[in-house]
């Protein structure tokens, strides 16, 4: 059973020894780059030589091509049929089917559309397939993020995979009291509440039970907390972060006076 | 009802092998108890019996029923399966209601679902507390209203899944009592249990299992002395049963009445 709703794959790369928080910037980099920059090609460039290269060392890149296959891809491309197809933009009519005349221009516009949201998911996926969320949330925490904030996102992505495993044992529990989960949609439909209602009840009393248990451990306390792991942040972290927020000033900059 | 066993293996999805091929039968109106560490395949054994998992080899019959014929639901009709946390069935406002929607969904008439839900009911001492919402109950009573939910299917095998974890001497009386008041009926009932004492009590046939196999098959009191052998599986014998053995009174004790008679024998031989 997973143990954890995580993306994280544990590899050896240069990508994974980086701190989060320069792994972070990086992807927000990337986004903001591929978003602001005023060149028609920016974004597919970005793909080619940061996006490809990044899951490369990373050694990640058969996950984020399984992800790009499965997810990425199918939403991108709907995303340019319906603007393509949509997108009142005036301009070279390429064709007419009915009401639909999609021109040059909204093709164009559709196309680096899609290849933005690409980018964008693309980078997000390459940092959380490299970083592990208590890390990130570790780091976060020192350097400033409210602990509340870091508990609300981790406690999320362990209860989710918790419920999943509850949510089985309930229906087990239900099917075995001969509770019909399988065949019509309204014998479906009735069954509903004899799965959610121990859901519900359990998570609830599991919430306030863990509220407890990490208050007992001094969750509220306002001193200063330390950490268990040392998460390293490097020269070359602080190199790249400050190199990437050059980079989005300048594409930023560029964005301003450029266009 | 007789459930058959043959050849059992099973491995879950992930490919860890749980059951290592298990030959079985348990006739009709046995007691056993099934004992063992954790992960030695006590729940994945009892889930195949009313097929909640399938056999990746090997076949079991209830009754004369394959288990991979027939459906949770309809198999729900001949076992019924009380699970280790009550807190994963129970769903309903009352505890009358919570009851009867086993054998409601049985199909059972009206009328004697009334009778079901009584004598369940009864048998569990909840009488006097029919109205009340399952979860305002402490959670020993919880435990029974789950116990009482499964047993107004009266189905003709109860399985008890860990019962008298988590619970006090009283409530394990009563746990006991239910089991006697079955065993009476003629059901055949099948209990997973670290508690050895409670399964040294009850319990006519022991049944041992270690990594997915069955270690040790028998009498309780067969099965309870052979302290070697429980500790590869890490289950210690009663501690009446050890007491007994290094007295070193004749036969393997496992009951109170057993170990004064046998004591009472001994000392007046030696005085």
């Amino acid at each position: 059973m997973q143990e954890r709703l995580s993306f994280y794959k544990k590899r050896e790369s240069a990508v994974h020894r980086l701190n989060p928080l320069s792994k972070l910037t990086l992807a927000l980099g990337i986004v903001f780059v591929s978003f602001l920059s005023p060149y028609y090609w920016t974004p597919h460039l970005l793909i080619l030589f940061a996006v490809i290269p990044l899951s490369l060392l990373g050694k990640v890149l058969r996950e984020y091509i399984n992800a790009m296959l499965r997810l990425i891809l199918p939403t991108a491309g709907f995303l340019f049929i319906m603007q393509a197809l949509f997108q009142p933009l005036e301009g070279v009519e390429l064709f007419r089917f009915g009401f639909l005349h999609p021109t040059q221009e909204s093709v164009l516009f559709a196309f680096a559309n899609a290849t933005r949201i690409v980018v964008m998911v693309s980078s997000f996926t390459i940092f959380l397939l490299t970083t592990h969320p208590n890390e990130l949330m570790t780091d976060l925490t020192r350097r400033g993020l409210p602990g509340q904030f870091a508990y609300v996102i981790i406690s999320t992505l362990q209860i989710i995979p918790q419920m999943q495993a509850k949510a089985q044992t309930i229906i087990a529990a239900q099917r075995s009291r001969g509770l019909d989960t399988e065949s019509t949609f309204f014998k479906r439909a009735g069954s509903l509440i004899p799965l959610v209602g121990p859901l519900v009840f359990g998570s609830l009393v599991e919430v306030e039970e863990r509220a407890i248990a990490i208050e007992a451990r001094g969750f509220t306390s306002t001193r200063v907390k330390t950490s268990l792991n040392s998460i390293p942040d490097t020269n070359k972290d602080k190199l790249i972060r400050w190199s990437l927020i050059v980079i989005i000033i300048v594409t930023l900059a560029s964005r301003i006076w450029l266009s | 009802m007789k459930i058959e066993i043959r050849d059992l293996e099973f491995s879950y999805p992930a490919g860890i092998q749980a059951l290592r091929g298990i030959t079985l039968t348990i006739g009709s109106g046995e007691q056993v108890a099934i004992v063992g560490q954790n992960g030695a395949g006590k729940t994945t054994l009892v889930r195949h019996f009313n097929g909640l998992l399938q056999p990746t080899s090997g076949e079991i019959q209830i009754g004369g029923w394959d288990t991979r014929k027939y459906s949770v639901a309809k198999l729900a009709s001949r076992i019924g399966y009380v699970f280790q946390n009550p807190d994963e069935q129970l769903f309903s406002r009352d505890v009358k209601t919570e009851v009867a929607f086993g054998p409601k969904n049985l199909g059972y008439p009206n009328e004697q679902v009334e009778i079901l839900v009584h004598e369940a009911l009864e048998m569990t001492e909840l009488s006097d507390k029919t109205e009340m919402n399952p979860y305002d109950l402490s959670p020993t009573w919880r435990k029974m209203v789950a116990i009482a939910s499964i047993i107004s299917m009266d189905t003709p095998i109860v399985i008890f899944d860990e019962p008298t974890t988590g619970q006090d001497a009283a409530n394990i009386a009563r746990i006991a009592n239910v089991i006697k008041v079955l065993r009476e009926r003629g059901k055949t009932l099948i209990t997973i249990t670290h508690d050895i004492d409670f399964c040294a009590e009850n319990f006519e046939r022991v049944i041992a299992m270690s990594q997915g196999k069955i270690l040790l098959d028998g009498k309780a009191n067969e099965v309870l002395g052979q302290e070697d052998r429980l500790a590869t599986t890490y289950v210690d014998p009663p501690q009446l049963t050890r007491l007994a053995t290094r007295l070193e009174l004749n036969d393997t004790i496992i009951r109170e009445d057993m170990f004064l008679t046998e004591l009472h024998k001994k000392l007046t031989r030696t005085l």
